[in-house]
C-alpha cells in the first residue's frame, strides 16, 4: 500500500476548512450525512446486487474488463467496492472519509483508470442505485429525498476521484521538472576562469530562463573571463533559441564576462542565416576544441606543441 | 545636492562607488560631479563600481550609460564593474543591453582593462 494519497492530500490543500468549503458547495449538509445513516439498511440489503450488476457493465466492455485480471482478482475488487459502497452511508464526512476517497483515486490512478471509465462506471452505480430506491422504498417523498443526498454525497466522492487524478499528474510533472532543471544546466569549470556549459536537449522559454541563471551566477563565483556554450545536443535552433542566446550574452557581458558559442553544426549555421538572425555579437566556432582555444586566447593563454 | 557618492583618483584613472540607490536628483548629481571630475583632473579612465547595487532599473540603466557615453566625448574610458547577476539578468530583459559601455567582473580586472584601452598619459 502506498502513500500517495496522503502526498495528494497535501497538494489538494485538503483540510478541515476545504472539506468543509466542499461540503458547503455541494450542499451536503449534516442531515444528508442523518439521512444517509439511516440508510445503511437498505444499502446492506443491496450492496451485493449492486456489486453484481455494476461489475456486468465493467466486465462485459473489453476496455475495462482488462483492468480485472482473474477471478481472484474480480472477487478481490467487488469485496473493495461492498466496502465503497457502504462508506457512502457511514454518514460521516470527515478528514478520515476524505483520505479513503483518496485512496481509491489514487488506486485507480496507479492502475491507469483513466477518468472516463470511472465516470462512465459512476453513471451506472447512480442508475443501479436509483433503481434499487425504487425497489425497496414505497414512498415517493422518502425515494426523492435519499436520492438526493446520495447524488450529493457521490458528487463530492467524483470531484475528490478527479481531483486526485489531476493531484497525481501535477505530482508527477513536477518531479519530471526537478529532474530536468538538475539536467539542464551543469556548468564545467574547463580551465582557471574558463567555464563550458553543454547544453542538451530542446530549450523552451523555461529552460532558456533557468541557463541564462545559471550562468551568470556561475561566472560570478568563478570570477571567470569566458563562458563556452556548446549548442551541438540542442536539436532545433530556431529565432526563438537564438534569441535566448543572444540575450545571455548580452548579460554575461554586462557582467563583464566574454561567451563563445560552439557546435554550431552546417544545418544550424544554415537556418540561422535562411531566418536572418543576426548573432554576429557572440564569438561563434564550430567545434568545441576551437572554442576553448579561442576562450585560453582571451584569458592570454595559448596551447603550444610541445 | 553633489557629493553624495564619492569620485577618488588614481593616478590617471576615476572611481567611484554606487553605493545607495540612484534616485532622480541623486542621479543627477551623480553625473554632474563625475564630469566635473574629469574635467578637474584629465582623467583617462572611468571606473564605476555597483557591485553594492542589488537592483537597477531602467532609470539607472539610463543615467550610467548616458555618463559612460558623456565621458567618452571627453576622451575618457568607461567600466562598468561588479555587476551582479540578477542585475544583469532583469536589465538584459527589460532590453537593456548598455552597448557602448565596457564592463568587467571586478575592480581589479576593470583597472586592467583600463590599462589597456587607456593610452597612458599623464593627468594634466
Amino acid at each position: 500500500m502506498t502513500n500517495d494519497h496522503r502526498k495528494y492530500m497535501t497538494i489538494l490543500k485538503l483540510d478541515e476548512a476545504e472539506i468543509q468549503s466542499r461540503r458547503a458547495f455541494f450542499k451536503l449538509a449534516d442531515a444528508d450525512l442523518a439521512r444517509l445513516a439511516q440508510l445503511r439498511p437498505f444499502a446492506e440489503k443491496v450492496t451485493d446486487e449492486i456489486v453484481e450488476e455494476f461489475y456486468r457493465l465493467l466486465l462485459d466492455h473489453p476496455a475495462t474488463r482488462a483492468f480485472f485480471g482473474d477471478e481472484q482478482t474480480i472477487r478481490r475488487v467487488k469485496r473493495t467496492q461492498r466496502d465503497y459502497f457502504l462508506g457512502l452511508f457511514a454518514g460521516r464526512c470527515d478528514t478520515a472519509y476524505v483520505e479513503d476517497r483518496l485512496r481509491v483515486g489514487a488506486a485507480h490512478e496507479r492502475i491507469g483508470l483513466s477518468p472516463k471509465w470511472y465516470l462512465g462506471a459512476y453513471r451506472q452505480y447512480l442508475h443501479l442505485i436509483h433503481e434499487a430506491l425504487f425497489a425497496e422504498l414505497k414512498d415517493e417523498t422518502a425515494i426523492r429525498e435519499a436520492f438526493a443526498s446520495i447524488q450529493r454525497i457521490v458528487w463530492f466522492d467524483v470531484a475528490l476521484a478527479i481531483d486526485t487524478y489531476i493531484a497525481a499528474n501535477l505530482d508527477a510533472l513536477g518531479r519530471h521538472q526537478a529532474a530536468i532543471r538538475e539536467l539542464s544546466t551543469p556548468v564545467i569549470r574547463v580551465y582557471e576562469k574558463i567555464l563550458l556549459l553543454p547544453l542538451v536537449g530542446a530549450i523552451d522559454s523555461h529552460r532558456a530562463h533557468q541557463v541564462m541563471e545559471s550562468v551568470l551566477v556561475h561566472i560570478v563565483e568563478a570570477q571567470a573571463k569566458c563562458i563556452i556554450i556548446d549548442i551541438a545536443g540542442v536539436p532545433v535552433v530556431d529565432t526563438r533559441v537564438a534569441d535566448h542566446l543572444l540575450k545571455t550574452t548580452a548579460a554575461v557581458r554586462l557582467l563583464g564576462a566574454e561567451t563563445i558559442l560552439t557546435g554550431i553544426t552546417a544545418q544550424v549555421a544554415r537556418t540561422m542565416v535562411q531566418l536572418g538572425v543576426d548573432i554576429s555579437a557572440m564569438h561563434t566556432v564550430s567545434r568545441l576544441s576551437d572554442g576553448i582555444e579561442l576562450a585560453l586566447g582571451l584569458a592570454g593563454k595559448a596551447i603550444t606543441d610541445k | 545636492m553633489s557629493g553624495q557618492i564619492p569620485i577618488l583618483t588614481i593616478g590617471s584613472t576615476l572611481l567611484t562607488t554606487v553605493h545607495i540607490e540612484l534616485r532622480d536628483a541623486v542621479a543627477e548629481a551623480f553625473q554632474g560631479d563625475v564630469l566635473l571630475a574629469i574635467e578637474k583632473t584629465g582623467a583617462t579612465g572611468l571606473v564605476i563600481d555597483i557591485s553594492g547595487l542589488d537592483m537597477v532599473d531602467s532609470y539607472v540603466a539610463r543615467i550610467v550609460a548616458e555618463t559612460g557615453r558623456m565621458a567618452k566625448l571627453m576622451g575618457t574610458e568607461t567600466v562598468l564593474v561588479g555587476m551582479r547577476p540578477e542585475v544583469a539578468a532583469t536589465l538584459v530583459r527589460m532590453g537593456y543591453t548598455m552597448e557602448g559601455v565596457r564592463t568587467a567582473l571586478n575592480l581589479d580586472s576593470g583597472l586592467e582593462l583600463l590599462g589597456h584601452v587607456v593610452p597612458k598619459r599623464k593627468a594634466r
